[in-house]
Order: structure tokens, then C-alpha cells, then sequence
């Protein structure tokens, strides 16, 4: 039949389409563990790379900061956004879609403008460069991601739990504490896997912000891509995308992200 | 509605949304006001630098052919990575959404959007070793083809755009998934009852009906291809030289901030032009 | 317009038989009913009518024309979806001038017929509303003018009522007849409430795990059902039965069996044709139980009373002044006239 003819071609293409997806990654793992420096091929086993990674401080230090720094963001931007949305969520007031709006400016302008009107400003104010400065804006950057997932989740809330709560004699604080915050936990937890995504794989923002020899993961490539490629960063990056898969995956089971429930 | 809040209300509603806001307005806000102040200065007005305001860093993109050759050759780039995505991407969406069913589905919708989720650096970097000369793409061409190819992409505009397609591919493909899986199936039976083909099944019913989530995706696209840098520096090398290398090099290697903020703004306004236009489309999706 | 005639049809979902072996006519111009409970394969018959599925095996006529291999966007037909299926992104108008435009009938034409069918439908002001603008009752009448616009051959209507609330779907099953008649077109829907389907059809087939288990008018299945679930499905009915029911073996009640019953046989007597006397009645052309009264129920202008006899529970529907007034619990006689026992032949 004409249909099914028409279905195997449309999963075929699907199927080239993650062929696509995942080839190049694959062949970069494949590299990590290839012992030729240069990427010459046959290949020939070698775990040579991950030994060096474990001796370059440097690539060592420069991911931790990039964790510590991402864990940070997700602590401050989920706090902070978590209560943005309740109030958002729980009040009529005057304003409040133009708060609204205001959360688009740092999702929709390209990060390079947003990373270079930050290197102005931090430097004007006398912040300059550095690990706050990156922090500061890592936070803003992730602080939409967290309002927006929140709300989603919010909007599902049924009032009239909270309602029934206060009709029981429970103070509001006890309401959000016992009602609303265990029913958003999943749209907390989901957008605090958004915000440690959005700090720990950003590279614009750190790039213009960042000190020289106290960079990011994200910055310490870039900068060892373009002096020509090492293949430790190939060691490294598979850890990372191992790493960061991983999460998405256990993410997937929170956030229901793109199902039909 | 209530118009009139209680005291405590009010209180409690700026405890609430201050800290968020106030870090928004200190790290966003407050940053672009900086920068368009200082685009209209001569020099930084740091240290003892003379300065002065002035509209030479908007005339400079004028003078010049050079700065509109480049802002122009960077909304081609967008262009076409953005053409390239929704054409790759929106027959794959409509295959997870409406082809495939069951299980199965959720396994692949997560598959294609998982590479998503990796450091963009690192794709784009993988895509330096498949690509380049003598590389695997180059090694695998030659073992499988009966003829003798010389495959070096690396440092080429092609490289560029299949490196940016398959950081950005995942946007649309999301978008229109979503768009199309809430396109009810009746619908698709209703117009077959009625003698529409495929085709007019397609144009008439799909297409409008999902083109608010293909719109959002596009525009996810473009915006950052627009002012993307990275890539076209570490794929393109000396081709690589777009608008957005230009404003970086005004910030890290000539530091002419003043020159850099103007182009960033001239780039700011593309793409809120862009998004205006692309605004109507998607408030009537939410209608 | 065309009769349509499903011959022997199988369909088989892996290991789940939807459709087994259905054999059923609907002559030209008739209103016919799918009735049977969820999953009994009425939606799927339908659907094979349609064309959205193909039969394992068997025939379907359309006409005098074999269609089985013909897929639905070619049979010519007109269908109407349980959720209306509306096209949310066109107008009233482009709605139901689809069908028209993929025929290519012409921009004139196209609106000229668009215009009578929504005159059919008493909408004829609405053509440039949304469907998103209407409410439940035009959505309804829309897809109805969408489904026939195009005269096909045969309209098929999967559960069309079945979102309305009751006083509403009333009005509608009255509109939906009078249009059928009007255009006289072959007409099979689908329902799972016999009420309608006995209301609206000229015939109904009853279908159960697939297979058609019975099909004739309504009165015909109403009073001669073929078996217990039938007789209970199209209705309530009280079974008495020679192996379990005490009823028959009750030393003081009299059933006069009808011609063709055995001892053995099922019986079956609907509620609405039972009355109840505090005194036996008397007689001999009348079939007799004395039961015990276990509660009245008051609805209306109708009561339902629950009576009980060795263990067996009766229903009895009658008109609220015609039940003498009794205290629950009190003794009471059962009768009804001979010609109104049902013999349900034993599966």
C-alpha cells in the first residue's frame, strides 16, 4: 500500500536524521580513545588521553569552577524564580504582563549582545572581570528558563487545593509549604535541571566575562580549539556529554519533557 | 480583578518578585542601557581616555561597505541554516508526531533531542574532526566510494552550516513536534472523508495548523545563528568572518568597545525586527 | 445516494478480532444504527465503511460498486466525527466548502452550495465565524452541513450526539431525521445509547465482540431480542428462567408460555409491560407472579418499583397513579398479558 510506502521513507529519514545527530559525537568519543595525536586513522586503543587529562590542571580546575559555578546558578535562579512565579501565579496586580514580557529580552537577544552589554556595564560599575561577574550572569540568564517551567507547572495547580487547605485552618505559609510547593516540585526540579544546562553549557556570556587563566570548561576550549586541537579536550568533552546525557535522561523522568501526559 | 490590594498583599508580592527582578534589571537591563550610552561616546570613558559624544560609531556602519557586507552575509548564514533546519527538521517532527505510535516514540522524541542537551563547543569541535581534510568524513568517502574523493570541508561555509544546523536542528524539531502532536487526528480523517489527498491534507490542514510551532522555531534558529561567532570561527577559519566575529573582535582583540556596542545594537535591532514580524503568527497560535 | 452492503467482513487486530464475519444491508435512503457497548467493533464497521480501515476479508458494496480496495478520500461519502472534527484554522464557510474545493467545482458554485447547506442546517448568517466562535449545538450542525454538501453517496455518522447534553440532543435527534428525510440520503451512524438508536433508525444492527449478533427494526429487536444481552442491552427486562428462576416453579404463579416455549425455556418481560394489583387477578389469559414490594422509586409522571420473588428481582415501570399505595414490604400480585413474554432463545 501506498501509506506504509510513504511511513518507511518518513522513518527512514527520521533514522538519517539521528544518524546526523549522533555521528559526530560518536567519532569524537571514538578519538578520545585513539592513540595517534593527530587523529590519524587506523585506529589503535589508547586511554593515553584520559592519563593526560588527569595531570592537566588546568582542564581540571577549569571544570570545577564550571560546576561550582553552574551548581551556584541553580541555587540562586531556582530561589529566586520559584518565588517570582508564585507571586506571579497567586496575584492580580497592576504590571503584571509587562513582567511578564520582560522575561523574552534575555532568552530572545543573541547572547553575544547580552555578553558584551554585560562586559560594559561590570566594567563601569568597577566589577570587572571574574567568577562574580560570570555568576551574575549566569543567574539572569537562567532566571527566565526557571519562571517559565515553574509557571507551566503552576498553571496545572488547582486552587481550590489551596482553598480546601485554608478552609482547614492552615496560614499561608503552611499552605505553600505543605499544598503548593509539593505539587510544583516536579516543574522546581525541572527547572533547576534548565538552569544548571543553561550556566554549565554557556560559553557567550563566560567568554566575555571571564579572567584569562580563570576561565570556564566552555571558555578553556575554545580557547585550546582555536591554538589547535588537543586531544585531551576530546577526553574531556566525552566525559561531559556522557555526564550531561545522563542527566537529561534522569531529567526526562521529572518533566515529562514533551510527552502527552 | 482586584484593583485595590491590601497593605500586606502588596508586601508580600514585592518580597516575592524583587530578588528576581532586581537581579534582571541589574544584569540585563541595566547592562543594554549601558551599552547604547556607549555607543554614542568616542572612546571608553575609563582611566584618563578622553571622550565625547558622538554618532560616529552609527556612521561607521555607513561609511564603509564593509560592516553591511558583513551584517548581510550574517542574515544569509541565518537564513539559510534557519531554511536548511525547517526543511530537515519538520519531516522528521511530522514523522515522530503522527507516523510513529506507542512507546517508541517517547524513546526517539528524547533520542533527537538528547544531543541538544550537550555543550555546543564540544559539537561544534566534533565536527572539526569529521570534517576537516584527511578527517573521518574524508577516510569514510574514500573507503566506501570505488573512486578516489579529496573531501576537505573544513574552513568553508558548508562546514559552518552543517555545524550550525546540528546545534540548532533540535529547536525545530521540538517546536513543530509539539505543534503537530496537537493537531487531532479526526482532523486529518475529516479532510479524507471529504476526498483531499495528501498534498491537500498537508497545505490546507497541516502546514497552517502547525506553523505557529515551525515560526517559533525558525526564529529560535535565527536569532542566535545571526549573532553566532563561535562556530563560524572554529569551521570557518578564514571564511569564517561574519558580524558577530566582528563585534567580538571589537571586544576582545581591537577593544573599540564604543565601535563593538554600535554594531551590537545595529544587530539588535535586525532581530527585533525579525521578531516583530513573527509576533503576530505566534499571539494567534495562543488564541 | 446508494445502498450500501457489508458482506461477510473480518477484520483482525494482531490477536484481537474487531470485526467477525459481519454481514449486514442498509437499503437506499434508510436510517440504520450501529449499537453495541464499547469494543464490540460498531466504531470499526464504520470505519470500514469509510474506508479508514481495510477488511481482512469479505466484500462492501457502495452502489452496485465494490469498494474494498477503494481507500476513504475516493468512495465518496460524508462523515461526521464524534468531536466534529471542524478545521480550526477556516471559517464556517471554508469548513464546509472543503469537500467542494477539492472537487474543483468552481468558486461559484462552491458558494452556492455552501449557502443551501447551511440553509439546511438553519445557519445560514454564521458562514464567516470561526468554529472556535460557535457553540456546541452549531458546531454540530456545521459538521453535519460539511458531511453532506458534497451529496455522497452514503453519510456516516460516528456518535454524532454523544457530546451534547440531553435537552439538546433531543432537539438534535428530531433536526438530524428531518434533514435525513429531506435529502434522503443513506444514513449509518454509530451510538452506544438505545434510546437513540431505537428513536432514530429504521433498522438496527447490534454488534458484541465483534460480530453481529442481531439486526432488524427497532420494534422487531425491541420485542424479539436473541438473546439475554440483547434483551437487556436494548432495554431493561426482567429473565425468567425455568433452570434458576423460582418464579416459574412458585406454586401460585401462572405463566402461560408462549407458542414454541418449552419448561426450559428463557423468558423475558419488559418493565413498562408488567402492572401491579394488591389483589391476584383474575382470568386466565393473564400471566401471573405474586412478588413482594421492595421499594418505590417517584420519578415523575413514571415510577419504577423493585419487587422481589424467591430470591428473583423485578422491575416495573408504570404510570405513578396507576401502582396502588402500598407500604415497602407489602404482598403484592405481578401480571401481564401472555402476548408480552419474550422467549429468548438460549445461547
Amino acid at each position: 500500500m501506498k501509506g506504509t510506502y510513504l511511513a518507511w521513507v518518513g522513518k527512514a529519514w527520521l533514522g538519517l536524521i539521528l544518524f546526523f545527530l549522533y555521528a559526530p559525537i560518536i567519532v569524537m568519543a571514538f578519538m578520545s580513545f585513539n592513540a595517534s595525536q593527530y587523529y590519524q586513522l587506523p585506529f589503535e586503543f589508547s586511554l593515553t588521553w584520559y592519563e593526560k587529562l588527569g595531570q592537566n590542571t588546568e582542564i581540571l580546575n577549569a571544570a570545577t569552577r564550571s560546576v561550582l559555578i553552574a551548581l551556584t546558578t541553580t541555587v540562586i535562579a531556582t530561589t529566586l524564580g520559584t518565588a517570582a512565579s508564585l507571586a506571579l501565579f497567586r496575584f492580580e496586580f497592576r504590571g503584571k504582563r509587562f513582567l511578564q514580557v520582560m522575561l523574552f529580552p534575555p532568552i530572545a537577544i543573541p547572547w553575544l549582545i547580552t555578553g558584551t552589554a554585560m562586559l560594559i556595564f561590570f566594567y563601569g560599575v568597577g566589577l570587572g572581570r571574574g567568577t562574580p561577574s560570570v555568576l551574575i550572569g549566569h543567574v539572569a540568564l537562567a532566571l527566565p528558563y526557571v519562571i517559565v517551567v515553574v509557571s507551566a507547572r503552576l498553571a496545572t495547580f488547582d486552587v481550590t487545593l489551596e482553598e480546601a487547605a485554608r478552609s482547614m485552618g492552615a496560614d499561608s505559609w503552611t499552605v505553600t509549604r505543605r499544598v503548593t510547593l509539593p505539587w510544583i516540585a516536579s516543574g522546581i526540579i525541572a527547572g533547576a535541571l534548565f538552569a544548571f544546562a543553561v550556566s554549565f553549557d554557556q560559553f557567550v556570556v563566560s567568554y566575555f566575562l571571564s579572567e584569562p587563566g580563570d576561565s570556564t570548561l566552555p571558555v578553556l576550549i575554545y580557547t585550546s580549539i582555536r591554538k589547535g586541537f588537543t586531544p585531551e579536550i576530546n577526553a574531556i568533552s566525552t566525559i561531559i556529554i556522557v555526564i550531561s546525557m545522563a542527566v537529561m535522561l534522569f531529567a526526562a523522568r521529572f518533566s515529562n519533557f514533551g510527552g502527552e501526559r | 480583578m482586584s484593583t485595590v490590594l491590601a497593605r500586606q498583599d502588596r508586601l508580600k508580592i514585592a518580597s516575592l518578585l524583587s530578588p528576581a527582578y532586581i537581579w534582571l534589571t541589574v544584569a540585563i537591563f541595566l547592562p543594554l542601557s549601558a551599552m547604547l550610552y556607549f555607543s554614542f561616546l568616542s572612546d571608553v570613558p575609563f582611566g584618563d581616555a578622553e571622550w565625547r559624544y558622538t554618532t560616529d560609531n552609527y556612521q561607521a556602519f555607513f561609511q564603509t561597505s564593509t560592516y553591511a557586507t558583513l551584517l548581510w552575509k550574517s542574515i544569509k548564514l541565518g537564513l539559510t541554516v534557519t531554511a536548511v533546519s525547517v526543511l530537515v527538521g519538520f519531516p522528521c517532527a511530522y514523522v515522530l508526531a503522527k507516523v510513529i505510535k506507542g512507546k517508541s516514540r517517547e524513546a526517539l522524541f528524547l533520542l533527537v533531542i538528547l544531543p541538544f542537551w550537550s555543550n555546543s563547543l564540544v559539537r561544534i569541535f566534533s565536527w572539526a574532526i569529521v570534517l576537516r581534510g584527511n578527517g573521518v568524513l574524508d577516510l569514510g568517502l574514500n573507503a566506501i566510494l570505488p573512486f578516489e574523493v579529496d573531501v576537505n570541508l573544513m574552513f568553508s561555509t558548508p562546514a559552518i552550516v552543517i555545524g550550525l544546523v546540528h546545534s540548532y536542528l533540535p529547536y525545530v524539531i521540538l517546536t513543530s513536534y509539539l505543534a503537530l502532536q496537537a493537531i487531532d487526528d479526526s482532523l486529518i480523517d475529516a479532510a479524507r472523508s471529504m476526498g483531499a489527498n495528501k498534498l491537500t491534507i498537508l497545505w490546507r490542514l497541516i502546514l497552517p495548523l502547525s506553523l505557529p510551532g515551525l515560526l517559533a522555531g525558525a526564529v529560535l534558529i535565527f536569532v542566535p545563528v545571526v549573532g553566532s561567532f563561535m562556530e563560524p570561527r572554529i569551521l570557518g577559519g578564514r571564511v569564517g568572518t561574519y558580524f558577530g566575529t566582528v563585534i567580538e573582535d571589537q571586544f576582545v582583540a581591537v577593544f573599540n568597545w564604543p565601535l563593538g556596542a554600535a554594531l551590537s545594537f545595529i544587530l539588535l535591532a535586525v532581530v527585533l525586527l525579525i521578531l516583530a514580524t513573527a509576533s503576530p503568527v505566534l499571539r494567534r497560535a495562543q488564541a | 445516494m446508494a445502498e450500501v452492503s457489508v458482506q461477510n467482513v473480518t477484520k483482525s487486530f494482531g490477536s484481537l478480532k474487531a470485526l467477525n464475519d459481519v454481514t449486514m444491508d442498509f437499503p437506499n435512503g434508510g436510517f440504520f444504527a450501529l449499537l453495541g457497548p464499547s469494543g464490540s467493533g460498531k466504531t470499526t464497521l464504520l470505519r470500514t465503511i469509510a474506508g479508514f480501515i481495510f477488511a481482512d476479508s469479505g466484500s462492501i458494496y457502495i452502489g452496485d460498486q465494490s469498494v474494498e480496495n477503494i481507500p476513504v478520500e475516493k468512495r465518496d461519502i460524508g462523515m461526521m466525527f464524534q468531536n466534529y472534527a471542524l478545521f480550526p484554522n477556516m471559517t464556517v464557510a471554508d469548513n464546509v466548502g472543503f469537500g467542494l474545493r477539492v472537487r474543483k467545482v468552481g468558486a461559484a458554485e462552491e458558494r452556492r452550495r455552501v449557502g443551501e447547506a447551511l440553509e439546511l442546517v438553519q445557519l445560514g448568517q454564521l458562514g464567516d465565524r470561526k468554529p472556535h466562535q460557535l457553540s456546541g449545538g452549531q458546531r454540530q450542525r456545521v459538521a453535519l452541513a460539511r458531511a453532506i454538501v458534497t451529496n455522497p453517496k452514503v453519510l456516516l455518522l460516528d456518535e454524532p450526539l454523544s457530546a451534547l447534553d440531553k435537552s439538546l440532543r433531543v432537539d438534535m435527534q428530531i433536526e438530524l431525521k428531518r434533514i435525513q428525510r429531506e435529502i434522503g440520503i443513506t444514513t449509518i451512524f454509530v451510538t452506544h445509547d438505545q434510546e437513540e438508536a431505537l428513536t432514530l433508525s429504521d433498522k438496527i444492527g447490534i454488534l458484541r465482540q465483534g460480530a453481529m449478533i442481531q439486526a432488524g427494526p427497532p420494534r422487531e429487536v425491541y420485542n424479539n431480542p436473541v438473546d439475554i444481552f440483547t434483551a437487556e442491552f436494548l432495554g431493561e427486562a426482567n429473565i425468567l428462567t425455568a433452570q434458576g428462576g423460582t418464579a416459574l416453579s412458585s406454586a401460585r404463579a401462572d405463566i402461560k408460555l408462549p407458542s414454541g416455549a418449552t419448561e426450559q425455556s428463557t423468558l423475558a418481560v419488559r418493565p413498562e409491560n408488567m402492572s401491579i394489583s394488591t389483589s391476584e387477578p383474575g382470568g386466565d389469559a393473564i400471566s401471573k407472579i405474586p412478588a413482594t414490594l421492595v421499594r418505590r422509586i417517584f420519578a415523575g409522571a413514571m415510577a419504577t418499583c423493585v419487587l422481589e420473588n424467591g430470591g428473583n428481582t423485578f422491575k416495573v415501570i408504570a404510570r405513578d397513579q396507576d401502582i396502588p399505595d402500598l407500604p415497602e414490604g407489602g404482598e403484592i400480585w405481578l401480571s401481564w398479558k401472555p402476548e408480552h413474554t419474550m422467549v429468548v432463545p438460549n445461547p
